[in-house]
């Protein structure tokens, strides 16, 4: 019906007046085209001049060794984060693209109280740093799976696969209680965070990542709808992982890490502080057991916080989390997941260490 | 619309570029991360730029409208599901120009002494005890960790008598002291912490000189204790050096 009105008035329209009107026409959009070049073309050759001229003095002004440490620490995160980053997105894209839909739902027990530890025990099998569970939650959910055990995977993949473990026993040499206490303590945290979830959890503060992550949410299957999903959840993680480096290097260049010596004294404080830390430092759960050895002022207990809080909750995470499940759920869920891990951290550094 | 339409091509182009010139056709990747990412790095920067070109030849076929015949659902839903602006790739994925541009164009330089000075010397984790016994050489080359944590912990004094090479960058102290220094890094320049040896008995040269210090360990203090701190090196020679090509220590 519409087109059919849309061509009856376009027929009448052309018929009456077509000549002139797109004469009159042509000549507004040449002349807009014109004016649209003149000022478009002397603002850029204005802003090329003054940059050309300006630029190198300003640049050598501002490159100072601050700066500089900036530029390296924030390349440096990005460059670390881009082949786990890669790897989660392949693993995503790939569940997006070849596992059938009914699969997880099959293999996953009905029940969400039973479907959460399962799925926070399964966290074992993806070997890599925080960067690559954000994503594959993220298909995981769009695959059917329950957003409780999805989250309680992200939160424990990080932080108990075995790369993460052995490197945790290097760390901390002739210590198998440290390997196990983060093995417990991170599981703890995840599997309580996603029963939390289960209970008190909003569908409204998650924005399911079905509509937001394009193509490979879509109906597009196989290697098209693969190709598509991982270039677009690239990009899109990748230009959070850029935003959480920013975060990381500013932190890491504003607040010097000697400040951190006046806390060492209170076993509390020691503990809260090392959990702050490990939200700003953003050190990757395969080496943060090697930044935790070298923490050695601090208790072991606050080490192990460090740890477990670490993979959990940091700024780049906020951020990846943020671009794929909405801000409003990024918020809520690292705060809370920060007072879990840590309250885990300290029971289980209290029994085990 | 029509300007977005290789945003993502270009995008992945650019990243994938810039992982490859850092990891594969040199080795400024050290600056940033560890010899152990290296294969991983060169393989995802492969990954990188083949998709970026799959996604051009894909972007390009869908002029062809033929192709769009062919598909119409996908690339529809494509443009319009997507609620990033734009129609073509997320608007913040343009955020990874910035490292890779700088990667590009003007690498960061490796952290140095700004970094050094502003965090206290690491005292190493370990505790007081005997160490494993030295290789033989002379001088022996000893990574400036590896130093300070056998000058300040070594009960067995293990570096006692020993003629040793370190290597380092130099930094100066308040009271007209000057360090050897190093930064350690156990994955990225974001964990760097700092190790260092006072040099006594050379003329210092400028902050951020790359040296090698050939000398003998001086003693003093008790094992683990505040006074053994910072380990002093006796100098023989100093020679400047360029900027090895990993700057960090493994630590």
């Amino acid at each position: 019906m519409d087109s059919e009105h849309g061509g009856r008035y376009g027929g009448e329209y052309g018929a009456y007046g077509g000549g002139v009107r797109s004469v009159a026409d042509r000549l507004r959009a040449a002349v807009r085209a014109f004016v649209y070049a003149v000022v478009g073309g002397v603002a850029l050759i204005a802003i090329a001049t003054v940059a050309s001229v300006l630029g190198p003095t300003l640049a050598l002004d501002l490159y100072t060794p601050a700066v500089a440490a900036w530029w390296t620490v924030f390349t440096a995160v990005v460059v670390q984060g881009v082949p786990f980053l890669l790897l989660g997105t392949v693993v995503s894209a790939a569940i997006g693209a070849f596992v059938p839909e009914k699969v997880f739902t099959r293999l996953l027990p009905r029940s969400q109280a039973l479907a959460v530890p399962i799925a926070g025990a399964a966290g074992v099998v993806l070997p890599g740093c925080e960067c690559a569970s954000v994503p594959v939650a993220g298909s995981l959910m769009r695959r059917g799976v329950a957003p409780a055990a999805a989250l309680a995977f992200l939160l424990s993949a990080p932080a108990i696969n075995p790369v993460v473990l052995v490197a945790t026993s290097i760390a901390f040499p002739g210590q198998p209680n440290m390997v196990l206490g983060r093995l417990m303590a991170s599981l703890a945290t995840a599997v309580v965070m996603g029963w939390l979830w289960a209970r008190f959890g909003r569908e409204e503060w998650l924005r399911k990542p079905t509509s937001a992550n394009g193509p490979s949410s879509s109906s597009a299957s196989g290697w098209r709808g693969f190709l598509a999903g991982l270039q677009h959840d690239f990009l899109h993680a990748g230009g959070f992982l850029v935003l959480g480096a920013g975060a990381a290097a500013t932190f890491n260049i504003v607040v010097p890490r000697s400040v951190l010596d006046v806390f060492t004294g209170s076993a509390w404080l020691s503990v809260l502080l090392l959990a702050v830390l490990a939200v700003v430092l953003c050190v990757c759960s395969e080496a943060d057991a090697f930044v935790a050895a070298s923490l050695s002022g601090f208790s072991p207990t606050a080490r192990l916080a460090f740890m477990v809080v670490g993979p959990m909750v940091d700024l780049k995470l906020i951020a990846l989390q943020a671009g794929t499940f909405g801000r409003s759920f990024a918020v809520r869920f690292s705060s809370v997941t920060w007072v879990v891990a840590v309250t885990s951290s300290v029971a289980v550094g209290w029994w085990l260490l | 619309m029509r300007r977005g339409r290789y945003g993502p091509a270009v995008l992945l182009l650019l990243t994938g570029g810039a992982v490859l010139r850092i990891a594969l056709f040199s080795e400024l990747y050290l600056r940033y991360v560890q010899v152990g990412l290296r294969p991983y790095l060169v393989v995802s920067g492969v990954v990188l730029v083949l998709l970026g070109v799959v996604a051009a030849v894909a972007r390009r076929g869908e002029d062809d409208p033929d192709d769009h015949g062919n598909a119409p659902g996908e690339s529809h839903g494509y443009d319009h599901g997507d609620r990033h602006g734009h129609g073509h790739g997320p608007r913040v994925a343009w955020l990874l120009t910035l490292p890779a541009l700088a990667l590009l164009l003007f690498p960061p330089p490796a952290l140095g002494s700004y970094s050094a000075d502003r965090e206290a010397a690491q005292r190493a984790a370990q505790g007081v005890g005997t160490f494993r016994a030295l290789p033989a050489g002379n001088p022996l080359e000893l990574t400036v960790g590896e130093f300070s944590s056998r000058a300040v912990f070594d009960s067995g004094r293990s570096l006692k008598g020993r003629t040793v090479r370190l290597t380092g960058f130099v930094t100066h102290g308040d009271d007209g002291a000057w360090y050897v220094t190093r930064l350690l890094v156990s994955c990225c320049a974001a964990d760097a912490s700092t190790s260092k040896v006072e040099i006594r008995d050379a003329d210092a040269p400028v902050t951020d000189t790359w040296v090698t210090v050939t000398g003998t360990w001086v003693p003093k203090g008790k094992p683990g204790s505040d006074a053994a701190w910072p380990p002093v090196l006796d100098a023989g020679s100093v020679r400047k050096i360029a900027e090895p090509s990993n700057p960090y220590e493994k630590r």
